[in-house]
């Protein structure tokens, strides 16, 4: 039963393989747009950081995204 | 003003819905994985490398079913102008993108062991091959050209051009000879594959229909993020 | 709701589309013959202007019981079920390749009703069952 898995009659490289080659390349895409997600969320919670705390009040009460974003940096950290 | 609430309702939802998906997606995965791998029996002919068309075959649907999107939303961007739908679909093109390839080099896997070679330039692969070139110039066209409204119409113009080629793919394996099989699963009419390897299929195309939605999500997040970013910067 | 600019993109845009759709299909029906991956026996007999020394293509199913081997060569008959073509061939096949299921075969004609292949497909249809159900079916037609 086992080995069978393995040997898929013969047919065990290409399985394999093919069953293999989707879940790394969707692994490595996961990955990468998370990576690119994370980015852009520093650094947007960064320049929000970086302003004056006048902008900063005004952005956090007229933009709901940037508060979330915010938020949610400061909470990863 | 209504855009901009708009905007951060989507944002609301993107958090709900990539939670949920999440917490689903593992048990899903394992259990067509299993199906897939395991429960579901050979076939009569090509043995076990008939599993193959469970990853074939959703990506394969996926790579279509995404330029489709594409295209539509590029023809109703073009028209109308719709900013949101530029940003769709340039979230949806690397995933097609990925999908295509992935159908491509599967479907290769799969052509060795039963036609005996990994390709032919038959029409339908040819055209597949195609379709993954034109996914290429839709993300170059906005990954190349710096000005954002030129960006916009010359990709709109790619994908409704490319969009020519989706029916080309569909029933090339009816209007000309093809190594490549006709169609198994029609949209009228009973499928010529077995309700035992039915399951197996619908299950991976289920998973990466859900794998789909969360990079989709991301992405698109990353898109609402990055204008806010911009819109920063001019205060 | 439609105003003037929309309606010129439409126009502009349906115009587009028409004209690259002929040209499209126009180019697909000069290349038809390129596109064709293989022709069929039926093809051959009626093409009068064959160039025997180039390479093609040739398509059909393996005629039953047509098959037969010794140790050179395998010779069989490639059928569309209303003309036959002799392909003899020496190498080894694909493993689906077996009576009654298509086949392409890549080589030169001899002549009209003789092929010889370099080079042999399996043409897989669009069938996917497991192996007990094709017992039963075949039980069903004895």
């Amino acid at each position: 039963m086992i080995s069978n898995l393995f040997s898929m009659g013969n047919y065990g490289f290409f399985v394999w393989s093919s069953f293999f080659t989707t879940l790394l390349v969707c692994a490595i895409f996961y990955i990468r747009t998370r990576k690119t997600l994370k980015k852009y969320e520093k650094e947007f919670a960064k320049e929000i950081e970086d302003l004056s705390v006048e902008q900063k009040k005004v952005i956090l009460e007229n933009s709901k995204i940037a508060s979330q974003v915010l938020s949610s940096y400061n909470k990863s950290i | 003003m209504i855009k901009f609430f708009s905007n951060s309702n989507i944002f609301f939802w993107i958090e709900k819905l990539t939670n949920f998906i999440n917490s689903i997606f593992f048990i899903v995965l394992l259990v067509a994985i299993s199906f897939a791998l395991i429960l579901s029996p050979p076939d009569y002919l090509q043995g076990d490398s008939v599993r193959i068309m469970y990853v074939h075959v959703p990506a394969a649907w996926i790579g279509l079913a995404s330029f489709f999107c594409i295209a539509l939303l590029s023809l109703v961007n073009f028209i109308f102008k719709i900013k949101n739908f530029n940003l769709i679909s340039k979230s949806i093109a690397p995933i097609g993108l990925v999908f295509t390839c992935l159908a491509i080099i599967t479907g290769s896997l799969w052509g060795q062991p039963t036609w005996g070679t990994f390709w032919v330039w038959d029409a339908r692969i040819t055209s597949m091959l195609i379709l993954a070139i034109f996914y290429i110039i839709f993300i170059l066209s906005y990954k190349l050209i710096s000005d954002q409204k030129k960006a916009d119409k010359i990709s709109s113009f790619v994908a409704i051009i490319g969009s020519i080629n989706l029916p080309i793919i569909k029933y090339s394996v009816d209007w000309w000879n093809t190594l490549h099989q006709p169609a198994s699963i029609k949209i009228l009419g009973a499928s010529s594959i077995h309700s035992s390897m039915l399951v197996p299929l619908f299950l991976m195309f289920f998973v990466l229909i859900l794998y789909c939605a969360l990079i989709f999500l991301m992405k698109y997040k990353t898109e609402i993020i990055r204008i806010k970013k911009k819109n920063l910067k001019r205060l | 709701m439609l105003t003037k600019k929309v309606k010129k993109r439409v126009s502009l845009l349906s115009l587009v589309l028409i004209l690259s759709v002929i040209s499209i299909f126009l180019i697909l029906r000069s290349l038809t013959s390129n596109i064709l991956y293989f022709q069929s026996p039926t093809d051959i007999k009626n093409n009068n202007d064959i160039n025997f020394n180039k390479k093609m293509r040739v398509g059909g199913m393996v005629k039953k019981n047509s098959i037969t081997i010794n140790d050179k060569e395998i010779k069989f008959i490639i059928t569309d079920f209303d003309n036959e073509l002799k392909v003899s061939y020496s190498g080894t096949v694909p493993n689906l390749f077996s009576e009654e299921k298509g086949v392409v075969a890549e080589g030169r004609l001899q002549d009209k009703k003789f092929f010889v292949a370099d080079r042999i497909l399996a043409k897989h249809d669009e069938n996917y069952m497991p192996p007990e159900l094709k017992e039963i079916i075949k039980k069903d037609v004895k």
